[in-house]
Order: C-alpha cells, then sequence, then structure tokens
C-alpha cells in the first residue's frame, strides 16, 4: 500500500502553514508528504519524484534574498516538466497567479482558510 | 472714342520713352499697333502670365494690382507693361480697367521689327527701361522691406501685447497662488492653535491636577492620622480649599471645551432617581448649614432606566441647585423632576430648580447665562464662585438639546428649568453598584503593586492611600518606566500602577517593554495612573498595552474598582480559552479569537491544535522582534515580509481583525508607504498579536 501513495512536496517558509497542510494531506492517507522551508531544498530532492509539489510564492521570509515561488517553479518544470505543481500565495493578485500558470503551475491557491478544502479538490481532480 | 493710328503716333510721341524716335519710325509703330476698347473691370494681363506686348493707355484707366492689394491706378497717357520689350518674362503686377478705356498693343516683335535699323534708339529705350526696371525692382524691394518692417513692427507689437497678457496671467497666478498659501498657512495656524490649546488645556489639567492630587491625598493622609482638633480644623480648611480649587479648575476647562465644540455628551444607562439622590446628598448639608428647607421630588412615572449622560445632567442640577442654596438665605430650596410625555422609546423630561433667594432683576436674567458674569459685580466677592456655573450649565442643556430657561424678581427668588428628550433603555434596572465586599478587599490586599511615579508627593499618597484602603498590601515605589521595567523582572509583582507622563521613559513605553517581555511578565496587568483625562490619552494607553485607566486625582472606590478589575482579569478573563475536562466546546472565546477553524480543520484533535498553537506561539517570538526591529529601522521590506508571512497564520488561529490589519499594513506598504507612516496600525498588530499570544500560553498551559 505504501508504495500506491503519491509524493508530495509542500514548499513553504511558513513552518506552521507548511506542518498543517503536510498533516492534513496525511491525514487522508492517500499522500506522502514531505514539507521544505526553501526553495533550493526542495529543488536537491526533486531526484525522490515528488508527484506533486505545493509551492508557496514568498519564500524570503527567514532566508532574505531566497529564490522566489516563481523561480523554483521554473527549476522544478527545467528539471522535470511531468511534476505537478500548486502555488500557493497568501495574498491575492491576479498578475501573480497569472505569471505562475504561464510558467505551468496548475492551480492558484490563496492562503486562507479555504485552501486546505481547495488544495483537496485540485489533487482529487488529478 | 475712336482712337486713330495717327492719333495714337502723336501719343507716342509725347511719351518719354520715345521722345527721341524719329515720327516715322513712331508712324510704322503706331500702324502696327492694336487699338482695343476694353469694358470696366476687364483684366488685361495677369501677374506671371509671360509678357511680350506694352500698352499705352489712351482712355480710360486701370489698376494695377497684386490680388487686392492695388498697386496704383494709372490714367490716359500712361504706358505700362513696357518690361516685356526686355524679355518675354513672367508679369509682376495684374492690370484690369477700372472703367471702359482704350489701350493701344505694341508687341514686342513689332517694336524690334520697326527699330531694327535704329541701333541708338534702341539703345536708348533700352536702357531707358532698364534704369526703369531696376527702379521699379528698388520700389518692389523698398516695398518689400516696408511691408517686413511693418510686419516686424506688427509681430513685435503682438509679441508685447501677448507678453504682457502673459504677464497678467502670470501675475494673476502668482496671486491665486500668494492667496491659496496664505488661506493654507491661515488653516494651518488655525489648526495649531487649535492643537495649541488642546495640549494647553490637556497640560493645564495635568500640571494642576497633579500638585492637587498631592494637596488632596496628602490632607486625606493626614486627616486619617487621628490629628490634633485644632489640625483638624486646619486641615479640613485645606480640604475644602482645594476642593474649591479643583471645581474651580473644572469650571474653566469645562467652558473650554464647551466654547472648542469639544464637549461630548456620553450615552450610558443611568437612573434619574439616582442622579437627583446624588445632588440632594451633595447639598443637603450645606442647605441644612443654612436652615434652608430643601425638598426634592422626582416623578416616579418617569422610566427606572434612561439613556444619556448622567455626570452631565448632574452637573447641571448640581449647578442650579448649588447656585439655589449659595443665593438663599432664608426660605427653601426644591428641586423637582416631572415627566411631559413619553412616546416610541423617547421621553420628555422637565426640571426646575426652584429657591427663595435674593432674585434677580430682568437684566440680570439676561446676563446671567453668560460667561465669567454674575448677576452683580460684586456677587463673586460676596458669594464666590467663578461665574462660570450658570454659563457652563445653560450650553450643557443646550447640548442636551433643551434651553435652560430663568424665571425671577429681585427678592422674590428665582426658578431655573429645563426640559430634555431622553431616550428610554430596554433595560428595566440599573446593576448595582457595590462597594467592595470585605472578601475582595482581603483578597487586594493581598497583591503586591509596583508603583511608578515620578512624583514625589503622589508617590506617597498612591502607597499611603493603598495601604490605608487595603490594610496589609505590598506597594513598592519607583520613579520612572525604565526603574518599573527592572523591577517587574527582578521581584514579583500582581500589578503596576503607572503613572503615564514620566521622565527618562514614560509610562507607555515602559508598558510596550514590558509587553515585550517574556512570559509571564508581558500579561502583568498595568493600571494607568494619569493626570490627564482626555479621550486621546485614555486610547494611547490602552494602544501601548495598558489595561486599565484611572484620573488623577483619584478617587479610592475608582482606584480600587480598577484593581479589582484588573486583578480579577488576571485570574479569570485571561482564561478565557478554560475548558472542561470533558470533551466539550471551550465555555467562551475572546471575541476576536477562535479556534472554530482549527477545530473544524482537525476534527476536534487536541494534540493537533496545541502543536499549531505552538508552531504560532514559535513563529510570533521571531515576527514580533522582526516587526519591532523593522519599525524602529523604517525598513519596509524587512516589515512586509514579516507581516505577509504572519496573515494567514493570524487566520488560521482566528485572529482575523489583526490578520486584516496585517493585509493593510502589508498593502500600503507594498504601495510604497513608509512603515513609520504606519506606526499606529503597526503597534495595534502587535498588541492583538501579543494578547493573543498571551491567551494562546495561558490555554497551552492549562492543557499541559
Amino acid at each position: 500500500m505504501e508504495n500506491s501513495k503519491k509524493n508530495i512536496f509542500v514548499v513553504d517558509d511558513d513552518n506552521m502553514y507548511a506542518t498543517m497542510l503536510a498533516d492534513h494531506l496525511e491525514e487522508h492517507g492517500q499522500y506522502a508528504v514531505r514539507t521544505f522551508s526553501t526553495g533550493e531544498d526542495c529543488l536537491n530532492s526533486l531526484g525522490d519524484q515528488p508527484d506533486f509539489i505545493i509551492l508557496d510564492y514568498y519564500l524570503d521570509s527567514e532566508v532574505p534574498g531566497a529564490k522566489n515561488g516563481l523561480e523554483i517553479l521554473q527549476a522544478i518544470k527545467k528539471a522535470d516538466e511531468d511534476i505537478r505543481v500548486i502555488m500557493l500565495s497568501s495574498q491575492e493578485h491576479y498578475g501573480i497567479a497569472l505569471q505562475t500558470i504561464a510558467k505551468g503551475a496548475i492551480y492558484y491557491v490563496i492562503k486562507d482558510l479555504h485552501s486546505f478544502k481547495e488544495i483537496d479538490k485540485v489533487l482529487e481532480g488529478m | 472714342m475712336k482712337v486713330s493710328h495717327s492719333l495714337l503716333s502723336a501719343r507716342l510721341g509725347q511719351m518719354d520713352m520715345f521722345n527721341t524716335v524719329p515720327s516715322a519710325i513712331l508712324d510704322q509703330l503706331a500702324a502696327q499697333s492694336a487699338i482695343l476698347e476694353y469694358e470696366a473691370e476687364t483684366v488685361v494681363f495677369r501677374k506671371n502670365e509671360p509678357g511680350h506686348s506694352l500698352y499705352l493707355l489712351l482712355e480710360g484707366g486701370v489698376k494695377v494690382h497684386d490680388e487686392d492689394y492695388t498697386v496704383a491706378r494709372l490714367t490716359g497717357g500712361s504706358c505700362f507693361g513696357e518690361l516685356a520689350l526686355l524679355d518675354e518674362g513672367p508679369r509682376s503686377m495684374s492690370v484690369t480697367t477700372t472703367q471702359p478705356t482704350i489701350l493701344a498693343i505694341i508687341e514686342r516683335d513689332v517694336f524690334f521689327n520697326v527699330l531694327r535699323n535704329e541701333p541708338e534708339v534702341t539703345r536708348k529705350i533700352v536702357g531707358m527701361l532698364t534704369q526703369r526696371l531696376r527702379y521699379q525692382t528698388d520700389r518692389v524691394v523698398d516695398q518689400l522691406r516696408q511691408r517686413e518692417q511693418e510686419l516686424t513692427r506688427l509681430v513685435d507689437e503682438r509679441t508685447a501685447e501677448l507678453m504682457q497678457q502673459k504677464e497678467e496671467a502670470e501675475s494673476l497666478r502668482a496671486k491665486a497662488e500668494a492667496e491659496k498659501q496664505e488661506a493654507e498657512y491661515q488653516r494651518h495656524r488655525a489648526e495649531q492653535s487649535e492643537q495649541f490649546e488642546q495640549q494647553f488645556l490637556a497640560n493645564m489639567s495635568h500640571e494642576i491636577r497633579t500638585p492637587m492630587n498631592a494637596v488632596m491625598g496628602m490632607t486625606n493622609i493626614l486627616l486619617q492620622k487621628n490629628p490634633r482638633d485644632d489640625q483638624r480644623k486646619y486641615l479640613d480648611s485645606i480640604r475644602n480649599s482645594s476642593h474649591a480649587l479643583l471645581v474651580i479648575l473644572n469650571d474653566i476647562l469645562d467652558i473650554s471645551k464647551i466654547q472648542a465644540g469639544r464637549m461630548e455628551l456620553e450615552s450610558t444607562d443611568f437612573s434619574v432617581t439616582q442622579v437627583m439622590e446624588q445632588v440632594m446628598s451633595t447639598l443637603r448639608f450645606r442647605a441644612s448649614e443654612k436652615d434652608l428647607a430643601f425638598e426634592t421630588r422626582c416623578d416616579p412615572a418617569i422610566p427606572p432606566v434612561l439613556i444619556g449622560d448622567p455626570v452631565r445632567l448632574q452637573q447641571i442640577l448640581l449647578n442650579l441647585t448649588g447656585n439655589a442654596v449659595k443665593f438663599t438665605e432664608q426660605g427653601g430650596v426644591g428641586l423637582e423632576t416631572r415627566l411631559l410625555a413619553s412616546a416610541n422609546g423617547t421621553c420628555h423630561l422637565y426640571f426646575e430648580v426652584r429657591d427663595t433667594g435674593i432674585g434677580m432683576t430682568p437684566e440680570q436674567c439676561a446676563r446671567a447665562f453668560e460667561s465669567f458674569r454674575q448677576a452683580a459685580a460684586d456677587t463673586t466677592r460676596k458669594y464666590g464662585g467663578t461665574g462660570l456655573g450658570l454659563s457652563i450649565s445653560k450650553q450643557l442643556v443646550e447640548l442636551f438639546g433643551g434651553t435652560l430657561a430663568v424665571q425671577s424678581q429681585p427678592g422674590q427668588g428665582s426658578v431655573f428649568s429645563f426640559s430634555i428628550h431622553l431616550k428610554v433603555s430596554a433595560k428595566k434596572s440599573l446593576p448595582k453598584e457595590s462597594s467592595l465586599p470585605a472578601d475582595i478587599r482581603a483578597g487586594l490586599a493581598r497583591l503586591r503593586i509596583l508603583v511608578a511615579e515620578d512624583n514625589e508627593y503622589n508617590r506617597v499618597v498612591a502607597v499611603e492611600s493603598l495601604q490605608l484602603s487595603l490594610p496589609g498590601v505590598t506597594v513598592v515605589t519607583v520613579e520612572n518606566g525604565r526603574a518599573a521595567v527592572e523591577a517587574v523582572q527582578m521581584q514579583s509583582f500582581d500589578l503596576v500602577l503607572m503613572d503615564v507622563n514620566m521622565p527618562e521613559m514614560d509610562g507607555l513605553e515602559a508598558t510596550r517593554a514590558i509587553r515585550a517581555l517574556p512570559a509571564p511578565l508581558n500579561s502583568l496587568p498595568i493600571i494607568a495612573f494619569t493626570a490627564s483625562v482626555t479621550k486621546a490619552e485614555i486610547q494611547r494607553c490602552e494602544i501601548a498595552g495598558m489595561n486599565v485607566c484611572v484620573p488623577k486625582p483619584f478617587k479610592e472606590s475608582e482606584l480600587l474598582a480598577a484593581l479589582h478589575a484588573v486583578a480579577n482579569q488576571s485570574a479569570s478573563d485571561l482564561k478565557i480559552m478554560a475548558e472542561t475536562d470533558e470533551m466539550t466546546e471551550p465555555e467562551t472565546v475572546q471575541s476576536s479569537i477562535g479556534l472554530e477553524f482549527l477545530e473544524e480543520l482537525t476534527g476536534g484533535n487536541r494534540e493537533r491544535i496545541r502543536k499549531y498553537l505552538g508552531l504560532y506561539l514559535t513563529s510570533v517570538q521571531t515576527a514580533i522582534p522582526r516587526i519591532e526591529a523593522a519599525l524602529a529601522g523604517n525598513r519596509g521590506d524587512d516589515l512586509r515580509r514579516t507581516v505577509h508571512t504572519l496573515k494567514p497564520q493570524l487566520r488560521m488561529v482566528g485572529l482575523l481583525s489583526a490578520a486584516d490589519l496585517a493585509t493593510a499594513v502589508e498593502t500600503r506598504l507594498l504601495e510604497g508607504a513608509e512603515p513609520a507612516s504606519m506606526a499606529d496600525e503597526t503597534s495595534q498588530l502587535l498588541e492583538q498579536i501579543r494578547q493573543s499570544a498571551d491567551i494562546f500560553e495561558d490555554y497551552l498551559r492549562q492543557q499541559a
């Protein structure tokens, strides 16, 4: 059974949100979730072949100057076109959403109270 | 009229050009010329047409013109177009007849053919024509030059005109600008002077109240230390005088406030009966001292609880009734209130204060309500008072929406009356105002209190008052905010009584510093002890993180109530997250904080909620100093990043208003605002975060 679980990477410098999301996804049982607080860490682990990456847009709160989600998204897509990336942001910004979709993200989720359910739905639809 | 060729020959001979030409040749020329008759307004030739003939004007007249511009008018005997003899170049002008005209036309070819054997004559004629051409060219050049000069002049004139207009516009604009600046300056000055005035009032209230507090407090302390009878008499006198001084001070502050339009009425539940009783209990003693009958009548039909400003209503009644007692030597004073009407949740009340005192003439009545005026100039000397009481009362009544009226006759006494509309409260009774029961006093007496106050006298007053009211209470004093922040870290206190204005570090800053200390020190209850009692000041205290404000000079009851409230709060209110052992919903959750979302997300999994709250606390512990540092260093980017990350976390733990605040701050920073311009919002945000952290810490402790 363990092998049938989908691998999900959660990349977010907001430890609280990342933990909550990871717990939430694992609770349902179909997912094995790993969290990363920087995009660079996530890129270093792409060899583990995640099925999905849930990627926060702003990643520089802990490490000033850290690459933002858009750059990481591009690096992920360059490394493996097939990894599906869901973007996360705590900002409702149409321009950013559009940019990330244009760069290959499959969905853009606003980090509000509905975000967990929204991510559930997106993953179910895959 | 018919012109013959012989006549033409004679005419030719009269012309300068031909006067040396032999007549035989002239005859030949005339014979080979065409003589034509023209109607008026007929074009002879046009400008720029190639010219190949010379014209001789025999009868009538032509104009030589350039479009509409007539250069010359020619009449009989003149010759034109002669330059065509020199070459076939285009005509420089047009020629049109102005009347019926007869012209002789000599073709260039004919001319030179006839003169082919007369080189001398030809040379002479050509020389003359050349000269004429030069002359004509010179004239054209002159004309051009003239027209150019004319144009230059016109341009200069027009330019000058425009310059003048521009200058006028400039000066108008400058004037408007100057007027605008002046208006701006005046507005600024008005605002500034209003600010100065407000500041002055606040300072005045502070500067006078602080020493007054000391005088009154010390006097009370001495009075309680069993003074000798003579000493008691002096102390009573000090107390009465300082009380009178406080009344005057309050009058002056009130009238200034009213005149500045800054007096606002409160809207709270109150009982008219209680207000009347208060007035009576205050004045009964004075009335009985003067052997005056003192009656109050309160209409039982008046609803028990109304909505309004009991303090100001009492002030009006106390003032009017106090005056009545003051100005009445015999007879009595009556205070009465009646219900005039009641409908749609509003009641119409009538108040009347009646005395049998000295009374006033109609002129005196009219003047009585003016500020600083009493009925007669010697009244102040004889009866005391600021003369502001009536004026204040009148204006307060007006703030209530009524009119203060007076009926009086000298020696017959006076009747002051007014009627006002007040809303009826839905409540049927006011909560009982309880003086603190003995067990609560005993509880308060176990408190360890830190008093931070720079004024030595006030310090002593505070300590002695606390010790007298709460025997056995522990009181430690410090002289400024910095010492207070140090003291709370060295010694354990239950609460801090903090003066707001202190040297070195003021109460607000000290409060913020204490709130930034690690738990549980950061939740230490702090009572602001302030002499400035403006709304803005109270708000500043609250924003800084103080729990409650007690105005100076404080009343013992107020101070104890605040102590009780704050001590109580520390024991219960801050534990609102408390939860029973059974797996039930948390009892009550402070309005702005809710774990509903976490409950729902985790399906009520306590362990996970604790874990997330722990993460939240860890996060805010780094966020708070970051926000403070970013704010202090005016580093917008740091502030924005930190606030941005906090935003979803605040939502998760139910701090929706804080999340909104964070969003607002972030948005404004993204728009390029300076962090310093958002100090208020940011400190509010910090305060909400700190409060939430305190509550969650408590919650986690209890759960552990």
